[in-house]
């Protein structure tokens, strides 16, 4: 009977009660960007609603550690390390690991020799072109692509979600960038021909 | 000359408003140069606005949403809990659903000025860097049917210029800026020794009534009309940045 022991007891709900309370308050504000990047990381609805309640739980079992930091990127990180984790176990083959150094294709800076051909691509691009590129990107382009102009992070707080440096960050984002301005071109060629021994060139 | 890779970044941190201050004044010195450059960052900036505007932003399903309550609202310890305090928790738990799906209602109302605070955010940081640099107008002239030309020769648009009935006030020219992912007309005005950067760019938003905000010792107003978007950068105290920002809009009205 709890009215044996009461002040132990509704202490303890009270402080649970509080954390939740907290935690509702303050981190599912943000349960459309946990979604958003987990639907974009695991490019399945099923899946990363699976990924989203994971980490919701996970994020509120570490949130008393949480001290008033921004709510978002800190729950942004838990998502993004439960997807990596989902998808180790599911498809190991998309999140192999990944040297940006290593075998790092030549970006193209050169602008085409006139603007127009692409300004034209971009205006005429659809959402499906525009979607399908992102999708195709591999996942640690797509991720900083999907942080930075979906979320509208800053770069610190995109390292500090992907768990990388800032100049990984920015190296990370010129490629996509690169990857997604040739995929969008006229005639495209297949958005991932560029990248070398990437299991996943080719699958959308 | 620097490596393809490390410019490529260099440019993309620029688009995206990431370099320190010297280093945007740098290469937007560059800029006004270099037309390969020109196109980079063009292209750059053409595809931000179309992945910012066509991707899909997935927003979490309902039943997710009630799974994740539903599973907080269980994770409450039950063993801890009696028959009547159990009634006595449902009618809170559903309530607390409720004021969490109104404040996730509210909070997206609410987010939608984060747009906004980026513009503003823009906005001081290019009056600041025009300030700095004494690069105040690309065309210097009190003469509004010099700089309207001007400016429309090379944007996309025709901005309204308008000579403001505001004693003291003088228009000083115009210069080519960007803000919020494209290139927008800033008219510049001096009060005094405050300079009052007027930016407009067409925007598809409905008319907007007269906003204002104090920022870094800055006062911004901002409203929308007749399908311009206008935003007020200056030093001069906010009422007076207001009654400026009323007189723009009466001038342009009366157009």
């Amino acid at each position: 009977m709890h009215e044996m022991n009461p002040s132990e007891d509704s202490g303890q709900i009270t402080n649970e009660r509080e954390s939740r309370r907290r935690f509702e308050s303050l981190a599912l504000p943000h349960l459309d960007a946990a979604y958003n990047l987990a639907r974009w990381l695991t490019r399945n609805e099923h899946d990363a609603q699976d990924v989203v309640q994971d980490a919701c739980l996970r994020a509120l079992r570490y949130f008393s550690a949480f001290r008033g930091e921004q709510v978002r990127p800190w729950l942004l990180q838990i998502v993004r390390h439960t997807c990596y984790t989902w998808l180790k176990e599911n498809r190991p083959a998309e999140v192999v690991s990944f040297d940006d150094d290593d075998g790092e294709p030549r970006i193209e800076t050169a602008a085409p020799a006139s603007d127009e051909p692409q300004a034209v691509a971009l205006r005429h691009a659809d959402r499906a072109l525009i979607n399908q590129s992102i999708a195709a990107l591999p996942i640690v382009y797509r991720e900083v692509l999907v942080l930075r102009e979906l979320e509208d992070l800053s770069y610190k707080d995109i390292a500090r979600i992907a768990d990388i440096p800032i100049g990984t960050v920015m190296s990370r984002l010129a490629r996509a960038r690169a990857l997604m301005r040739e995929a969008l071109q006229p005639g495209a060629r297949p958005v991932l021909r560029t990248v070398p021994r990437s299991p996943q060139a080719g699958v959308k | 000359m620097m490596k393809p890779e490390l410019e490529s970044q260099r440019l993309n941190a620029f688009v995206d408003g990431e370099l320190d201050l010297a280093r945007q004044l740098e290469i937007e010195a560059q800029l006004v140069h270099d037309a390969r450059l020109q196109a980079e960052v063009l292209g750059l900036q053409r595809l931000r606005a179309a992945v910012r505007r066509h991707a899909d932003y997935h927003a979490a399903p309902a039943a997710l949403r009630s799974r994740i309550f539903g599973q907080l609202v269980d994770e409450r310890p039950a063993a801890r809990r009696d028959l009547s305090r159990w009634f006595a928790w449902r009618p809170l738990a559903l309530s607390l659903t409720f004021v969490a799906l109104l404040a996730w209602g509210l909070g997206l109302m609410l987010s939608w000025p984060s747009h906004d605070e980026r513009v503003l955010q823009d906005a001081i940081a290019s009056h600041v860097r025009a300030t700095l640099s004494q690069r105040l107008v690309d065309v210097a002239s009190s003469d509004r049917h010099t700089v309207k030309p001007w400016l429309s020769s090379r944007l996309d648009f025709s901005p309204p210029v308008q000579e403001l009935r505001v004693p003291g006030m003088v228009f000083v020219g115009g210069r080519i800026d960007y803000l919020d992912g494209h290139p927008v007309a800033a008219l510049v005005y001096r009060q005094r020794d405050h300079i009052i950067d007027v930016f407009v760019w067409p925007s598809s938003h409905a008319d907007d009534r007269l906003q204002t905000a104090t920022q870094r010792g800055f006062n911004v107003a901002h409203h929308a009309r007749g399908g311009m978007t206008y935003w007020l950068v200056s030093d001069l105290n906010r009422d007076e940045l207001a009654s400026v920002a009323r007189s723009l809009d009466v001038a342009d009205a009366a157009r």
